[in-house]
C-alpha cells in the first residue's frame, strides 16, 4: 500500500536515528490494504521503546526480540497494517486492545520501534 | 451464628454433624458452610472455602479413595463450561453434595455432585469493551459461599451475590472503577462472619490495590484497605507522590484466624515492577522507600478493615516477587501457633500467628540470586541485589513467574508433611526507566524488558517436594519437565494429587512420593483440585483447561505440547472409584 504523506511524516520523526535496515523492512512489508492511522507525531508520542518497556514487554520478551507470552516481533513478516490493527484491536484472551488507550501517534511509535529491532 | 465465640468448646458436635450432611434434595439442606467445618483442619464431606478450610491445608479428610484402591479411579462425569477463554483457573467448592465452580467471564455453575447434572448456571453481563482492554482477563479463580449466597468477583470491578439455591442475583456491587484502573477482580472472595472480603488485581498496575470488606446480606461496602500507603506509617515509606501509582493489591484470597478474629492476606508487588534506583532505593528511583504494605502479609480486623499487624516479606520489592501468592497454613507446633506462607520469591516464611513475628524462613527452590539469603531469625534480606538501569548480569533468579506461583500447596496433618510446587527458572533482564501511563486508562508499568532462560543448574523445570512446613526439611521430591501450575490436594487416604501442565493428573503415596495412578485429561491444568462427598461416595474434581499468563510462557520454553494446546477450552473432570 501507499503510506499517506501524513504517516510518512510521522514515521520520519519516529524513525529518526533508526538503522537503514528498518526502512528496508518497512518497504518490503508495504503493499495494498487499509491506510495506516492518520497520526500526527509529537515529541511525546515517539518514545516507542519506552512504551514497550512500560507495557508491551510484559508479554513480548527481550524487548520484542524473543517469543514469550506473546510472539517474537523483530523481523516480523506481518505487514504494518496488520501490526497496527492488532495493537488497536487486540486478540481475545491473548492481547489487550489498545485502540482507545494509545494515540495513533503512540501506536506508530511502537510500530517504528518494532521495525527497528535487530534479532 | 455465635460459633466464633465458643469455637473451642462448642464446635465439635457441629463438626460431627457436618460429616453426615444431607443430600442436595434434603429439605433442610444447608445454604452456608458450618463454622465448625470452616475451622477444621480437614475438609470433610464439603469443600466449603477456597483453601479447603480456614486452616488452608488443601486437605480432605475423606479416605474412601486411598493408596490401596486409587488404581481404580476413573472419570465419573464431565462438565464443559462456555467461553473458557484462557482455560479454567478456578478452585471449585462443594456443599451438601452440590459442586459449584466458576469459569472465565465469571460464569458460575451449580452441579449435582454425584451426576454432574446442571442445577443452575449464571453468566453475568460484563463490560466486554473493557474486558478486551485488559491484560489479566477474563479468567476467574474462584468463588465463596456464605449467608445463603454464592459470591463471585468480576474483571470489570464488581462483586456479585447469587442465591445459592437458585443462582439468581441477590446484589451486584461496583467496587472498583475498572474503566480508569483497567483491573478488576479475578481472585476468589473470602467469607468471614457477616462479611465478604475480596482483593483487587494490582502489582504492576499503577493504583493502590485495595482490599474490600462487604456486607454479605446487603452488598454494602463496609470498609476498604489500601495496600499502598493505607496508614500514616505506610505513607512515609513512599517518596514524593509515588504512593499514588504504587501498585499493591491482594489478588488471591487470604484466610481467617477465628481465635484472634484476624484476616490474613498477602499483598502484591509495587509498581513499576523493576526499579532502577540500585542501592539508593531508599532515596531515589520511581518509588523511594520501603513501599508499605506491598509484598507483605497483613493482618486485618474483619469487622473494621483496620490493620492489626504486618510483616513485609520483601521491603522495597524490586523483583516482582509478591506475597499475594501463597496460602496461609495455620498449624500448632511445640506449643506455638504458627502460620506458614509461601512467597513468590521461592522462600517460605513461618510466622507467629499472634503477631507475624518471624519464626523461620526457608528456600523451597534452588535457583535464587535476588538475595544471598534471608535471615531465618529476623526475615532480613541479606545481600539484596538492587537493580540499576541497563542490562542485569547474571540473569535474575527466579524469573518473573516466580519460584512459587499462585497455585496452592497442601498440608497433611496426619503425617505432618507440606507439599509444594517449586519452579526453577531465571531471566535475562534489562531495566529501563518508565513513566506510569494513567490516562485514559492505567496501563502496566513494568520498567524492563526480559527473557526467560534456564537456571545455572539445569533446564527450566518444576518440582513437588514433601517437607516439614516449619523447618523445610525435605522428605521426598518429584521433578517435572515443566512446572505444574495447578494446586495440590492431600487426602486422608494418604494420597497427594498433582494436576500437571501437560494434562496428566498424578496421585502419589503421601509418605514416599511413589506414583500410584495417573490419568491424562488432554489439556493442561492451571486451576485447583478438591475432594468432596455426594450420595455417600467420594469424588475428586479438577478443572482442566490451559491458558494462564504463566502458562503462556511455556510455548517459548518448551514448544510442544504447549504450542498446539488450545487456550479457549476447558472441562471440569470428576473422578470416582470404579464400581
Amino acid at each position: 500500500m501507499r503510506i499517506t504523506s501524513v504517516i510518512v511524516a510521522a514515521l520520519a520523526i519516529a524513525w529518526s536515528g533508526l538503522p537503514t535496515a528498518a526502512f528496508a523492512q518497512q518497504s518490503s512489508s508495504a503493499g495494498s490494504g487499509n491506510p495506516l492511522p492518520q497520526a500526527e507525531a509529537s515529541p511525546n508520542d515517539i518514545e516507542g521503546g519506552k512504551m514497550f518497556a512500560t507495557t508491551c514487554g510484559y508479554c513480548h520478551q527481550d524487548g520484542g526480540r524473543h517469543a514469550g507470552r506473546g510472539p517474537k516481533l523483530s523481523k516480523s513478516e506481518r505487514s504494518d497494517e496488520y501490526i497496527v490493527e492488532r495493537i488497536k484491536k487486540g486478540k481475545t484472551g491473548a492481547m489487550p486492545a489498545y485502540g482507545s488507550v494509545f494515540s495513533d501517534g503512540q501506536i506508530i511509535a511502537i510500530l517504528a520501534y518494532i521495525r527497528g529491532l535487530d534479532d | 451464628m455465635t460459633c466464633h465465640e465458643r469455637y473451642l468448646a462448642g464446635c465439635a458436635a457441629l463438626a460431627v454433624a457436618a460429616l453426615f450432611a444431607a443430600s442436595p434434595t434434603h429439605a433442610q439442606a444447608p445454604t452456608q458452610p458450618q463454622d465448625a467445618a470452616l475451622n477444621a483442619e480437614a475438609a470433610q464431606n464439603d469443600w466449603p472455602t477456597y483453601h479447603g478450610t480456614y486452616k488452608s491445608y488443601h486437605y480432605s479428610g475423606l479416605d474412601q479413595i486411598n493408596t490401596g484402591n486409587v488404581k481404580n479411579l476413573e472419570v465419573a462425569w464431565l462438565h464443559f463450561p462456555e467461553r473458557a477463554t484462557r482455560g479454567l483457573q478456578s478452585t471449585p467448592l462443594a456443599l451438601d453434595g452440590v459442586l459449584y465452580y466458576s469459569g472465565s467471564y465469571s460464569r458460575v455453575y451449580a452441579l449435582d455432585g454425584a451426576t454432574g447434572k446442571t442445577i443452575w448456571a449464571y453468566a453475568p453481563e460484563l463490560d466486554e469493551e473493557l474486558v478486551a482492554k485488559q491484560t489479566h482477563s477474563p479468567y476467574n479463580r474462584g468463588i465463596a459461599i456464605g449467608h445463603g449466597n454464592l459470591y463471585v468477583g468480576t474483571v470489570d470491578g464488581r462483586l456479585i451475590a447469587l442465591d445459592l439455591k437458585t443462582g439468581k442475583p441477590v446484589w451486584d456491587t461496583k467496587l472498583l472503577d475498572s474503566k480508569r484502573m483497567t483491573v478488576g477482580f479475578t481472585g476468589a472472595p473470602l467469607v468471614v462472619k457477616d462479611k465478604v472480603i475480596i482483593g483487587a488485581q494490582g502489582g504492576e498496575w499503577p493504583h493502590r490495590g485495595p482490599i474490600f470488606g462487604v456486607d454479605g446480606k446487603t452488598g454494602q461496602k463496609k470498609w476498604e484497605f489500601f495496600t499502598v500507603a493505607g496508614t500514616e506509617e505506610a505513607m512515609k515509606t513512599w517518596g514524593g507522590d509515588s504512593w499514588r501509582t504504587g501498585g499493591g493489591g491482594g489478588w488471591m484470597p487470604g484466610t481467617y484466624d477465628p481465635e484472634t478474629n484476624t484476616v490474613w492476606w498477602g499483598t502484591a508487588n509495587p509498581a513499576p515492577l523493576y526499579d532502577w534506583a540500585g542501592a539508593d532505593w531508599k532515596k531515589s528511583g520511581p518509588r523511594p522507600g520501603e513501599n508499605l504494605y506491598t509484598t507483605s502479609v497483613i493482618a486485618l480486623d474483619p469487622d473494621t478493615g483496620k490493620l492489626k499487624f504486618h510483616h513485609q516479606e520483601l521491603p522495597h520489592d524490586a523483583w516482582d516477587f509478591d506475597s499475594s501468592v501463597g496460602e496461609f497454613v495455620m498449624l500448632d507446633r511445640g506449643g506455638k501457633k504458627l502460620v506458614v506462607h509461601a512467597n513468590k520469591s521461592g522462600y517460605v516464611f513461618v510466622y507467629d500467628r499472634s503477631n507475624a513475628k518471624i519464626e523461620n524462613v526457608w528456600p523451597l527452590v534452588k535457583n535464587i540470586n535476588f538475595v544471598k539469603s534471608i535471615d531465618p531469625k529476623t526475615g532480613e534480606l541479606i545481600g539484596r541485589r538492587d537493580l540499576s538501569e541497563g542490562k542485569v548480569d547474571p540473569p535474575l533468579c527466579p524469573a518473573i513467574a516466580g519460584g512459587i506461583s499462585w497455585n496452592s500447596g497442601a498440608y497433611n496433618p496426619k503425617n505432618g508433611l507440606f507439599y509444594r510446587i517449586g519452579q526453577e527458572w531465571c531471566m535475562e533482564l534489562t531495566v529501563e526507566k518508565t513513566t506510569p501511563i494513567l490516562e485514559p486508562m492505567a496501563q502496566l508499568n513494568i520498567g524492563a524488558t526480559f527473557k526467560f532462560v534456564p537456571p545455572p543448574d539445569g533446564p527450566a523445570r518444576g518440582h513437588l517436594s514433601a517437607r516439614d512446613p516449619v523447618t523445610g526439611a525435605k522428605k521426598w521430591e518429584v521433578t517435572y519437565k515443566q512446572p505444574p501450575l495447578a494446586s495440590v490436594l492431600a487426602t486422608a487416604g494418604n494420597l497427594v494429587f498433582v494436576p500437571d501442565s501437560e494434562g496428566v493428573v498424578h496421585a502419589y503415596n503421601a509418605d514416599t512420593g511413589e506414583e500410584l495412578w495417573s490419568r491424562n485429561n488432554g489439556m493442561g491444568h492451571n486451576a485447583g483440585i478438591i475432594s468432596y462427598m455426594a450420595g455417600g461416595k467420594q469424588y475428586i474434581a479438577v478443572p482442566a483447561g490451559w491458558g494462564s499468563l504463566v502458562a503462556d510462557e511455556f510455548v517459548a520454553l518448551y514448544g510442544e505440547p504447549f504450542k498446539s494446546m488450545p487456550k479457549n477450552t476447558g472441562a471440569l473432570v470428576v473422578f470416582a472409584l470404579r464400581q
